[in-house]
């Protein structure tokens, strides 16, 4: 453990005089600690988001519940900004949200078109859906529930994931489409061979 | 890697600097409840005492790369205490909590301030005043004076509205890491797999789905 730079006694006297002078001024916030000997000197980073490569087709101020099923309860997950983001090159779209503050990950799984966002009861700014997250980095299959301050941003989401739904829909139609086609092409050639 | 690490800090196995930082103060004023917090996001109402102590990872991302603080949450009740002194040594960083509605947890705050520097001599400590979403403080900001005593850093916290809940955290990796403008940034968002749900699935989520329908979400007065 590194030595203390400064003995309490040596420091006391300075601090109160800084107490008395601006009591009342300093917030609680203030710093009275001693100065420390740091324990790791680390280089700063570039600092990549993940989200690079995406495009936000919206974005809004919400919280996440995820339901515990043994419990028969909903559970806080984190309040955020939720995204809906599609890759510029794949066009594929995911549910991305962070905790505020600590921008740790509390969402995070594609849209799925089969996958509707359903009503909770009693509640007008609220959604409910399964989903196969990956918050945590390893699959969770969970209900989730989001809850917007108002009713109005409750149904613009809906509207947001609603018309992701179909533009992936599309997509899916036409990749079906394009494989079903190559499908035929090779029965077609081992035909022929 | 440029990065070098000093005495004390361990590494994950992975080159991530982690640090052992000590929960402790009373029974009852939040403890778990604020690790909780930052582990799952949710914010757990039932008290249910810690016996001996919990320890929990923790992983920031700042601007100088992730970080891991090993949260020692600690028993607050004298009878499910355990070995005290076994988990404050090497201890690299602590946050003493109170409950501002409570004035005896404020009063013993002195106890654990001197239990932990009693093992872990020259440490960064955080006080903190838990719930102060609650309308009836009892502990006043006015009042609160330890910290300048003892040369801690101190803030009002609520785990349940998320008030300052980050700063202890932000606080005590400045101190460690040696930079007082270091942030917090987004953790990166890796691509999530692709999953593929079959018939069998769907019919089993989706009786999961109604009865999570017909449960109400706690607190529909929140504002946010």
């Amino acid at each position: 453990m590194s030595t203390a730079p400064t003995k309490e006694e040596n420091e006391e006297p300075q601090e109160e005089q800084k107490n008395e002078q601006g009591d009342e001024k300093t917030t609680l916030e203030e710093d009275y600690s001693v100065p420390f000997k740091p324990l790791v000197t680390l280089d700063e980073v570039q600092v990549t988001t993940g989200e690079e490569e995406e495009d936000v087709l919206y974005k809004n101020r919400a919280k996440l519940f995820r339901f515990d099923k043994q419990g028969s309860q909903w559970k806080e997950r984190g309040t955020g900004d939720l995204k809906i983001l599609q890759h510029k090159d794949t066009k594929k779209i995911r549910l991305l949200m962070r905790r505020e503050k600590t921008l740790k990950i509390c969402l995070n799984h594609y849209v799925n078109p089969s996958i509707q966002l359903e009503e909770n009861v009693g509640s007008d700014r609220s959604w409910v859906w399964n989903a196969i997250d990956y918050a945590d980095e390893v699959a969770d299959e969970c209900v989730l529930a989001v809850r917007f301050p108002n009713s109005e941003q409750a149904k613009k989401f809906k509207q947001a994931y609603d018309d992701a739904r179909s533009a992936l829909e599309k997509i899916t139609e036409v990749s079906l489409n394009s494989s079903q086609e190559k499908e035929k092409e090779e029965t077609q050639t081992k035909k022929e061979k | 890697m440029a990065s070098h690490f000093q005495t004390g800090a361990q590494t994950d196995g992975t080159n991530v600097p982690t640090f052992k930082i000590i929960l402790v103060g009373d029974g009852g004023v939040g403890k778990t409840t604020f690790v909780k917090r930052h582990l799952s996001g949710e914010f757990e109402k039932k008290y249910i005492a810690t016996v001996g102590v919990e320890v929990h990872p923790l992983k920031f991302h700042t601007n100088r790369g992730p970080i891991v603080f090993n949260v020692w949450d600690t028993a607050g009740q004298e009878k499910f205490g355990g070995l005290r002194d076994g988990y404050y040594i090497q201890g690299q960083g602590a946050i003493i909590m109170f409950d501002v509605t409570s004035r005896i947890t404020y009063k013993n705050v002195a106890n654990w301030h001197r239990d932990l520097v009693r093992v872990c001599e020259n440490i960064p400590i955080v006080l903190v005043g838990n719930k102060v979403d609650v309308k009836d403080r009892k502990v006043k900001a006015k009042q609160i004076t330890f910290h300048r005593k003892k040369n801690l850093q101190y803030y009002d916290i609520s785990a349940k509205s998320n008030y300052n809940f980050e700063k202890p955290f932000l606080w005590l990796a400045r101190k460690l890491v040696g930079d007082p403008n270091l942030v917090f940034v987004e953790a990166p968002a890796l691509a999530p797999a692709e999953v593929h749900i079959d018939d069998t699935y769907k019919a089993q989520m989706e009786a999961e789905l109604q009865q999570a329908q017909n449960v109400a979400l706690p607190d529909e007065d929140d504002d946010m």
